[in-house]
């Protein structure tokens, strides 16, 4: 926030929002990049370091909503200031989705591990949709600190490349499992972790959202993308 | 930490000292000032007490030489001047202080109302009783009761002025608003709210106004004068304490200095009842 | 002036406290303005206290005033109701429209006019009379009413501002004799008696403890619904709570007007965003 309350402390109770939520969202990416790790290494240490490390982002996210509401109860915060806390408070319900995301692909890729059937089927669009997925976390949780909404406006329209990646991919993985019946165990693992890359991707979308949100004071969720558009760009 | 504990110690030793000179100082100037007051009530209870009897109240005043006597036509006529003063007095000076402190306020006739007013205030009454004898008396071709009231209200008058328009301007402005508000005109929010807000005060002031006439001598020598019998006829000069207690002091007959002092005391007693009263009726306005 | 007299017919009103004129519930009430302001310029002496003011008061509606100090929210409410006029050297320019009627045109009864728009102040003042008294002392001036119509009036009044079973056991006890509170909803039902159509609150619970004020601020939202309300505050989030319209001041101009919930989400002047969240630096 450019400008200073008369009151310092309020200032600090704000600043200490956004910086806790840029820091539960360093947390995530780092879970989200681990899990891609594991599971193009097909490394089982990797995964249980994804799984351990779950209970730390849903704490964060359980200590900055409780200072979200010390901050609605203590300053009556108006304007810029409320829909600041309201986003912060609905941004970090995302990121912790993001992270039971994160840890789903670690669990399923155990659990291919320990199948030990081997994949033949080619996973690069899950290696490149989970790439797209962390950097547009990165970008959107950047737009949040900087309150572009230029930048936020293009992660919303990123997203849908996410989507169409897993659509391809659902197909392929289809016409693979009608191929052979006994993929499609594996299959419905990598369906479940390809699923959870799109939802990440959700994620950051909704973060990305929140950013116009704050700073033009619109509630652009739910509406046609070329409204969005206009409101971020006013 | 001793060393700040001594400094404090001097400091503070020295500001009990000086509290005590400036207590005993006090006390002493208190103390010449009850002593004399206590010594003039005394000498006035004591040679007084000894006149008042059933007699003060239903005989007149006595001729030269004779005995006994009492003060009945002074107590009545003092009573009927004092009267007819406040009659008079309270409602000219009520509304005279109540246009200059609700309509005239700055303006130029209020500016040289207050200032005769304070000039009034501060003439030597026999001044006044000079200026009522030239204009009343010596036209009549004779004294009255008439004319002392008139000299006792021009004292008064100036008393009421002064204390009801400072009563009324203590009365907040936030009241006045408050009526003016519900869309009451000017006379209404003057006479039934801000006069009301400030009776008791007023009323405080009138009584001031009535002690300070009660023992005024000097105007009604040139005016109401005395009579020796008693009358109740406003017309005809009036017999009055003060001017008794005159003519009776430094007389040669003991029943008539005897008189002369019962008259004193029953002044004073009527002056500090009159003053008890006030402060009573005072008191109720600012607990209330 | 024969208009003035048909408007402010009081005939209009019955003893039971309802009004005749009213638009039944059922018909949706277009919206109406109760005052419109246009180019009001203030000026104490040589100082310019209100600088081109214009905004409408909606009938019905609470309609706050925020701002800082000096900012001439005061002054802007007490040119409504003329208040100003007691005071030699203060003068507005510019209209103000009550019901189509300028107020500011002179030769205007002005005591009529400020029995049609009341107000309240920020000290309670009650009268020195009794309760009934205080309250009896309004409706006189205007209305010439039976002992038992007063009663009625006087139980109407003291309803409607919440003081009625507090107060119906000493009405003939003096006004004074009242807690703080409960002499600010003396003056409450007071302004109210008199049936005026707009009712000015200059912040009227400035000088009161937290129940009080919510008292008087649930008291506000009742009256809404039969006079118009305008209320000048200090405390902002009086206003965020009681008022449908909010206009925020400065230095004797109207910075932004428009809906309260818009005014404290989103709105739309910087000046007005800094003053409502705390950026005063």
């Amino acid at each position: 926030m450019p400008d200073k309350h008369l009151s310092s402390q309020f200032d600090a109770d704000l600043n200490s929002l956004s910086s806790r939520l840029l820091e539960m969202g360093g947390l995530v990416e780092s879970q989200i990049s681990t899990a891609m790790r594991a599971f193009t290494q097909m490394d089982l240490e990797t995964c249980n370091v994804v799984i351990q490390n779950e209970k730390l982002v849903n704490d964060l996210e359980v200590q900055i909503d409780m200072a979200c509401t010390e901050v609605i109860a203590r300053r009556q915060p108006t304007a810029r200031d409320l829909r600041l806390v309201m986003a912060v408070s609905k941004a970090i319900t995302n990121l912790e989705r993001a992270g039971d995301e994160a840890e789903r692909v670690a669990k399923r890729t155990k659990r291919l591990i320990e199948s030990g059937a081997p994949y033949n089927i080619n996973v690069a669009e899950i290696r490149l949709s989970g790439q797209m997925a962390i950097s547009l976390l990165r970008r959107s949780l950047d737009a949040f600190a900087r309150l572009d909404t230029i930048a936020a406006a293009a992660v919303v329209e990123e997203d849908r490349q996410i989507d169409e990646e897993f659509r391809a991919f659902v197909r392929k993985l289809i016409s693979y499992m009608m191929e052979d019946p006994h993929t499609i165990t594996t299959g419905l693992d990598m369906l479940t972790i390809a699923k959870a890359i799109e939802r990440i991707g959700d994620h950051a979308k909704n973060i990305a959202e929140f950013v116009i949100y704050v700073a033009k004071g619109a509630d652009v969720r739910h509406i046609p993308h070329e409204d969005l558009v206009r409101e971020a760009n006013k | 930490m001793s060393q700040v504990a001594n400094i404090d110690q001097a400091v503070f030793a020295k500001r009990k000292r000086t509290n005590k000179i400036g207590l005993i100082l006090s006390v002493l100037a208190m103390g010449l000032g009850m002593i004399f007051l206590v010594w003039i009530l005394s000498v006035l209870f004591i040679k007084g007490f000894s006149a008042i009897n059933l007699n003060i109240f239903t005989e007149s005043t006595p001729a030269p030489g004779t005995e006994g006597g009492g003060l009945a036509n002074a107590i009545v006529g003092s009573l009927m001047l004092i009267v007819s003063c406040t009659l008079i007095s309270t409602p000219v000076g009520v509304l005279a202080g109540l246009y200059l402190s609700e309509y005239g306020d700055r303006g130029r006739v209020a500016g040289v109302t207050r200032f005769v007013t304070d000039i009034m205030l501060s003439a030597p009454s026999i001044v006044i009783g000079l200026f009522v004898y030239a204009l009343v008396v010596a036209q009549n071709k004779h004294f009255s009761g008439w004319a002392g009231t008139i000299a006792l209200a021009l004292i008064a008058i100036p008393v009421v002025v002064r204390t009801t328009e400072n009563m009324l301007r203590l009365v907040p402005g936030s009241l006045r608003e408050a009526a003016y508000a519900l869309g009451a005109p000017k006379w209404k929010v003057a006479f039934m709210i801000t006069l009301r807000a400030a009776q008791s005060g007023i009323m405080t002031g009138i009584l001031l106004a009535l002690a300070r006439v009660s023992g005024e001598t000097a105007p009604l020598l040139f005016t109401a004068l005395n009579n020796q019998f008693f009358s109740t006829n406003m017309n005809a000069p009036m017999a009055n304490l003060p001017v008794t207690i005159f003519q009776f002091a430094m007389s040669p007959y003991d029943n008539w200095v005897s008189l002369a002092w019962g008259a004193s005391l029953l002044i004073t007693f009527a002056v500090l009842g009159l003053n008890i009263l006030a402060r009573v009726v005072f008191r109720e306005k600012v607990q209330g | 002036m024969a208009n003035m007299k048909t408007m402010f017919d009081l005939n209009q009103i019955d003893s039971q406290g309802g009004r005749v004129d009213v638009v039944s519930n059922e018909q949706p009430r277009a919206a109406k303005n109760a005052l419109e302001v246009r180019n009001l310029n203030f000026f104490y002496g040589a100082f310019q206290g209100l600088k081109n003011i214009n905004l409408d008061i909606e009938e019905g509606k609470v309609t706050a005033f925020i701002g800082p100090s000096g900012c001439g929210k005061s002054t802007l409410l007490r040119t409504l109701n003329r208040m100003y006029d007691l005071y030699p050297g203060q003068r507005a320019e510019g209209e103000i429209n009550f019901y189509g009627q300028n107020i500011l045109e002179p030769g205007q009864d002005l005591n009529l006019l400020r029995s049609r728009i009341g107000m309240v102040f920020q000290k309670p003042t009650p009268f020195p009379m009794s309760i009934y008294e205080n309250i009896a002392f309004g409706v006189r001036l205007y209305e010439n009413l039976s002992r038992s119509e007063m009663d009625e009036r006087v139980e109407w009044a003291l309803n409607k501002a919440a003081l009625w079973t507090e107060a119906k056991d000493k009405l003939n006890q003096s006004g004074l004799s009242l807690s703080g509170g409960q002499q600010q909803r003396l003056c409450i039902a007071r302004g109210v008696a008199v049936k005026p159509s707009i009712i000015l609150l200059d912040e009227p619970t400035s000088a009161l403890d937290p129940i009080s004020t919510g008292k008087i601020e649930e008291l506000i939202n009742e009256l809404k619904h039969e006079y118009t309300i305008a209320i000048v505050t200090h405390n902002m989030q009086q206003a965020a709570r009681v008022s449908d319209y909010t206009a925020y001041m400065y230095l004797g101009s109207l910075i932004e007007y428009g809906k309260t919930d818009e005014i404290f989400i989103k709105p739309k002047r910087k000046e007005t965003e800094d003053y409502i969240t705390g950026r005063f630096g």
